[in-house]
């Protein structure tokens, strides 16, 4: 039985209140994140069926994806570690992580505030958990991380003196930043559903913030100017996931920095969630 | 048991314009205080529902008729869950099915199978009854090998059997539907027309939105007719006695116009 009312904190269950299924916002967000992840079959299916349906048609497929990244490693590995005199040995793994984690990251920001505009036709006719549209555009973006990581153990295998033991620190990294960036897509999502001028503002301004992302420099080489880059939230989520793979224990400060905003991120799209999403169909 | 309870529900929505709906203007009420919220007022609310009662039970069979825009769509969209009421109070009891807005969540670019598989999911079968539906749909819908292709390469009646063997292969407990037997050939038609009345006949409450007055006749036993959102007529249909015809059609018919 479900129990529907007009807005949060105002529900009056007509069969004499024995059930009274969403108390506050809070409540509602989670009901609605915990009723996706009950469906997160549906959501799974649905971003592998995309992915394959954008590939069917070229004789490559997926290894295009794999090609442009690799491309991209390689052309700017060789340029970088020319222009900033790095030893191509500890600059080229580093690069590939950079790169490939930015890209994650990129795709997943950017693509947010126009996420739920573009499943406008679903959200207008078919009842489902807000979270299940955030759960099934994420996985497009880690199937695509899964494929890119094909050409991170190629330059491992090339570049083979970092594996250690202590690598395996980056899975718990990429976990937490994974459900930062599910968070952070629900809450720009929706706010990017009322405000339309939310797209092109990230889309306009979004790239800078690669050039405060240690991904072509590293620490150390930005001098006076690496105030800049720690106060760049992203610095830390690559760190949290790149260092233990270069062999490098990230610092406290940003697990600390990484575990705090997505505590945030989480609460407030749980918040928004439930106290904003079901006018989602109506800003269609 | 199926229920569907609504007291006093009205839907109530905002119309954003580019003005209002850019973060430029919100900033700038910010900063501007109280001023520009007289512009805020300007935002047009729609009133799409006012003031709807209904109560259905088991065996209910609603047929909703108006004008467009009278609210027929928003009043399912509402029963099913899609559109919060933003005033009065609303009691759903088992499983609603929906058949319209066909083809939200089908990709183009994807076989037929596939398709049926992501469409019945998205509808709220699991993978496994999602599979298991499959050889009744490729039985009604007589696509054979073109199943397996690309949804992009059917034609336009094509898909509708797709569609419609899609949406009506879960069989609900409450079932709205907005109109959808428009498209096929002949003999496609007749083939819809039966699995409806078997859909429809296993379904407790039945709610049909409709501009067809024999539809409404076929499947219906009671009317309510919408005008400006809100309930202005509900009566039983009495089921086409041949000398009544006239009678019986012309009001609806007056409705379509």
């Amino acid at each position: 039985m479900r129990l529907r009312c007009g807005g949060p904190r105002t529900y009056t269950p007509l069969d004499g209140g024995s059930r009274k299924v969403c108390v506050n916002s809070i409540a509602d967000g989670a009901a609605d994140l915990a009723a996706a992840w009950s469906r997160r079959q549906l959501a799974i299916y649905l971003a592998w069926s995309e992915t394959v349906a954008r590939y069917r048609r070229s004789t490559l497929g997926p290894i295009w994806l794999v090609l442009g990244t690799a491309v991209g490693v390689v052309g700017m590995g060789f340029i970088w570690s020319i222009l900033l005199n790095q030893d191509m040995q500890s600059f080229i793994p580093s690069i590939t992580v950079g790169l490939v984690v930015w890209q994650f990251i990129s795709g997943v920001v950017t693509e947010s505030p126009g996420m739920f505009v573009k499943n406008a036709t679903m959200l207008v006719n078919i009842r489902m958990p807000v979270y299940l549209i955030t759960f099934q555009a994420f996985g497009r973006h880690f199937i695509n991380l899964l494929h890119n990581l094909v050409v991170v153990l190629a330059v491992f295998i090339i570049f083979p003196h970092y594996n250690s033991w202590a690598s395996l620190a980056a899975l718990p990294g990429l976990v937490i930043v994974s459900i930062n960036l599910v968070a952070i897509m629900q809450l720009v999502g929706i706010i990017g559903a009322r405000f339309r001028d939310l797209e092109p503002l990230v889309l306009a301004f979004f790239p800078i913030l690669f050039f405060l992302s240690p991904v072509i420099y590293r620490p150390g080489q930005l001098g006076a100017a690496e105030a800049i880059m720690t106060f760049n939230p992203i610095t830390h989520y690559i760190r949290v996931i790149r260092d233990p793979l270069l062999g490098v224990i990230p610092s406290l400060e940003s697990y600390l920095i990484v575990l705090a905003m997505t505590g945030v991120t989480v609460l407030l799209s749980i918040w928004m969630t439930g106290s904003r999403a079901y006018r989602l169909p109506y800003w269609m | 048991m199926a229920r569907m309870k609504l007291e006093g529900v009205g839907v109530a929505y905002p119309v954003y314009n580019a003005a209002s709906q850019s973060l430029r203007k919100q900033i700038v009420s910010i900063s501007t205080g109280g001023r520009v919220s007289a512009a805020k007022g300007h935002v047009a609310t729609v009133l799409a529902l006012d003031d709807i009662n209904l109560d259905l039970k088991d065996g209910d069979r609603i047929g909703l008729v108006g004008h467009n825009g009278s609210g027929k769509t928003t009043l399912l969209r509402t029963m099913a869950g899609i559109f919060r009421p933003t005033r009065g109070r609303m009691l759903v009891e088992g499983r609603v099915s929906t058949v319209f807005g066909l083809g939200a969540g089908m990709d183009p670019e994807l076989t037929g199978y596939e398709n049926v598989t992501r469409m019945a999911m998205l509808l709220g079968a699991t993978q496994k009854e999602a599979e298991s539906s499959v050889p009744g749909i490729e039985e009604f819908t007589e696509l054979g090998q073109f199943l397996a292709m690309p949804v992009r390469t059917y034609s336009a009646g094509m898909t509708t059997r797709l569609l419609f063997a899609v949406a009506t292969a879960v069989h609900p407990e409450i079932l709205l539907v907005d109109e959808v037997l428009g498209a096929g050939d002949a003999a496609f038609q007749e083939k819809a027309r039966q699995r409806m009345t078997e859909f429809v006949a296993r379904a407790s409450i039945f709610v049909l939105a409709s501009h067809a007055p024999d539809l409404m006749r076929q499947f219906c036993t009671r009317m309510i007719k919408l005008e400006h959102g809100k309930i202005v007529s509900d009566e039983p249909i009495i089921p086409d006695p041949p000398q009544d015809e006239k009678a019986a059609v012309a009001p609806i018919k007056e409705q379509t116009a």
